[in-house]
């Protein structure tokens, strides 16, 4: 009697399992094998072609005197710092005031997305000729409106100012994305609320602080993982911005990820690159395991 | 019934296809195949020419020719060869840094049993072998040995009443020349020269006078050149780097729009000025009257010294017709194949009077007598030499020659970041 409902059983994972098994093959042996592979590669030392060589903990030991890598570490943190924040506040902005019933509604959320659809070689293209340090439009408003010292003119693509560009740059580009999806979780929250809170007498700001917010905390938890991941793993951004004449980075541009792509395939030492890219991976997961952490725990209490 | 007949003819097709398949890959017996990686195919003869050249005259070889292109050739070449995967025979290797990963991975073979036993007498390449040397063995034979001249617009200087470069000339009567040729008024700017943005354009003038290489781990000689492109920025001498860096100026465009007086530049541009101006690509009105002259030299050096970037040819590791593979690498680099690559205006390996001539002789090179005997070098050093760690250094001076050139950091400044951080690499 047991006998063939077990097989039914079986046989209804087996249908399961044949569905999952080609892409879960691919992904096996294109992602995970080389990600459990580069974890072993931290430890050693390997060029691609001769033995590898075990090195223990010498490739991490070496991160801390890195010039290179610090300076990779802190442009990747501050940038996220940076972009987080203000992707987020502008991408709710936007959802907030094109949810409202405002006339042409349709055709300003099509221009905000249009950033995120649009080639990024094309647009920072753009913003480079936007941006020019001598012929370009924003420097010759500071010149000619502001009178800024045509000798002095801020350079946009280097020194101190490139991550500046690139969080601009970023910010302006996956707003469009980001609301969208507030959008879709402002059309989530019930009238009700809103006509329930209006009858109290509660005004726009603690509509907002009291309705809104809480009832996004969901959809902001998503937005603001997504995000850090993403700014993490920031690599064509500066690279199409700040790239100098062979496409090299300089200490106050370059990030993690550009420079474990320099160090393991025009260097050729994989096992240091390996090296800095757990610490990517150390970063990414502490970062969404404190936000998951912090939102179980908020959504525990608001019950 | 009628489905298993389906079914045992589809089984039969496939079974017919992979024949097929197994028969082409099997090779037709005698014949050998060599499989050579190059890079832009369709906009560079001379590939082509040469797979041509030596299959006449090698009837029983087959050259195939497979684009990796030339973006990141360097980088995709040396992946295609890490592990045993790969059936490259023959490799072309673009760059010194390249060359050594190559080396240090075990991908190419150490060429001097061969060269002794087929007696190739490597004084032929002008000390340029010498440089590339791995632990005194060699690794890849030269075939194209391009170096830094003058490139300069003669209806610049007519136009301004200046008497043209020479052929013997230090940097600072270089610098004088550039300045009193320019031109700041607005509408009729004239550049008095031009540096493209990579970093040989600046550090390796300073090379030239025999005592430094870019390995020396004290890069406090540089700071000359440095000090001379920058103020020449400042006055409007030349377009400033941060600017080129981003417009992504090509060093071609800027010479071919006809406002640039001279330009340091590798001999590689002669045969793109000649074959745009002809197809009417560039205007020749704006740069069809250009010459070339000597690379400027330091004081007390004398003039003829510049700086070469040779392009090789190398056997792999991996290759299962080694011999076929150095008799190709040996033919090509040799006096066959220099005449082969004199014939589409490039600068063979193997430099004789006879090339020279060619290349002096081809319409449209500069008819003046100066040009042609900028083709004279007395000695070559090479952009990059042979060093363990040249890849990193690399990559450490390229990112300082950046800070530096866009005011990131004082030039003091980043040859000590030089320094420090290429002692790092050479003290490891």
């Amino acid at each position: 009697m047991a006998k063939p409902h077990l097989s039914r059983n079986l046989k209804r994972n087996l249908v399961a399992y044949s569905f999952i098994a080609p892409n879960f093959i691919g992904f096996c042996v294109f992602t995970l094998l080389p990600i459990v592979f580069a974890f072993v590669l931290a430890f050693c030392k390997w060029d691609g072609s001769n033995p590898i060589e075990f090195m223990g903990f010498k490739n991490f030991t070496r991160l801390f005197g890195d010039t290179f890598f610090k300076a990779a570490l802190k442009n990747t943190i501050l940038y996220c710092l940076g972009t987080v924040p203000l992707t987020m506040v502008a991408s709710l902005g936007l959802a907030i005031v094109l949810n409202q019933k405002v006339i042409g509604r349709g055709v300003f959320r099509t221009l905000s997305f249009f950033p995120y659809v649009a080639s990024l070689v094309a647009v920072t293209a753009v913003w480079k000729m936007l941006f020019h340090p001598t012929k370009g439009p924003i420097n010759s408003i500071l010149v000619n409106v502001f009178g800024h010292d045509p000798q002095l003119l801020p350079q946009w693509f280097s020194g101190s100012l490139v991550l500046v560009s690139m969080i601009l740059f970023s910010v302006w580009k996956f707003m469009g994305y980001y609301m969208v999806i507030y959008l879709a979780g402002l059309q989530g929250i019930s009238s009700e609320l809103y006509e329930a809170a209006s009858l109290d007498g509660a005004g726009t700001w603690n509509k907002f602080r009291y309705i809104t917010w809480p009832q996004l905390s969901s959809t902001t938890f998503f937005v603001v993982v997504m995000l850090t991941i993403n700014c993490f793993k920031i690599y064509d951004i500066a690279v199409m911005l700040a790239g100098g004449g062979s496409g090299e980075l300089t200490e106050s541009s370059t990030v993690l990820v550009f420079y474990i792509y320099q160090k393991a395939f025009i260097n050729w030492d994989l096992g240091y690159s390996s090296a800095v890219a757990m610490v990517l991976f150390v970063m990414v997961l502490t970062v969404t395991v404190i936000q998951f952490y912090g939102q179980a725990r908020k959504e525990r209490t608001d019950r | 019934m009628k489905k298993r007949i389906i079914a045992v003819l589809m089984c039969l097709c496939m079974l017919a296809a992979m024949a097929g398949c197994g028969g082409k890959s099997g090779g037709s017996g005698k014949g050998v195949t060599l499989k050579w990686a190059i890079w832009d195919e369709s906009s560079t003869q001379y590939w082509s020419d040469i797979k041509k050249a030596y299959e006449e005259s090698h009837k029983n070889v087959t050259v195939e020719m497979v684009d990796l292109g030339s973006t990141d050739y360097m980088t995709v070449l040396a992946t295609e060869l890490s592990g045993s995967g790969s059936d490259f025979d023959v490799v072309t290797i673009k760059d010194v840094p390249g060359y050594a990963t190559l080396v240090q991975k075990n991908a190419i073979i150490a060429l001097d049993d061969y060269i002794k036993k087929d007696k190739v007498d490597l004084a032929k390449f002008a000390g340029a072998t010498d440089q590339v040397l791995v632990n005194g063995k060699l690794y890849e034979l030269p075939f194209r040995n391009d170096f830094w001249v003058i490139f300069y617009n003669k209806d610049i200087f007519d136009r301004a009443g200046v008497p043209y470069p020479t052929n013997d000339m230090t940097w600072e009567e270089y610098d004088a020349l550039a300045r009193k040729v320019t031109n700041t008024t607005f509408g009729k700017q004239v550049y008095g020269t031009h540096y493209h943005t990579w970093r040989s354009t600046v550090q390796l003038c300073a090379m030239l006078d025999g005592k430094h290489t870019i390995l020396d781990g004290n890069y406090d000689f540089v700071k000359p050149f440095y000090e001379m492109i920058l103020k020449q920025e400042k006055d409007g001498v030349c377009r400033k780097y941060a600017d080129l860096k981003t417009e992504g100026l090509h060093y071609s465009a800027a010479f071919s729009g006809g406002d640039v007086a001279m330009m340091n530049q590798g001999s590689w541009f002669i045969s793109t000025l000649i074959t745009n101006i002809k197809k009417g690509d560039y205007d020749a009105k704006l740069c069809g009257n250009w010459g070339i002259v000597k690379y400027p030299h330091a004081k007390g050096v004398e003039a003829g010294s510049t700086l070469g970037t040779i392009t090789g040819l190398s056997v792999t590791t991996a290759s299962k017709n080694k011999d076929a593979a150095w008799d190709f690498v040996n033919w090509v680099s040799g006096a066959e194949g220099a005449a082969v690559m004199a014939s589409s205006g490039n600068f063979p390996a193997c430099m004789t009077e006879d090339v020279k001539n060619a290349i002096a002789g081809i319409d449209g090179f500069p008819t003046d007598k100066q040009s042609k005997e900028a083709l004279d070098v007395s000695n070559l050093y090479l952009e990059v030499p042979y060093g363990d760690h040249v890849s990193e250094i690399n990559s450490v001076l390229d990112s300082y020659h950046g800070s530096i050139m866009t005011g990131e950091l004082s030039i003091d400044e980043g040859i000590k970041k030089m320094n420090d951080e290429v002692g790092k690499i050479l003290g490891k």
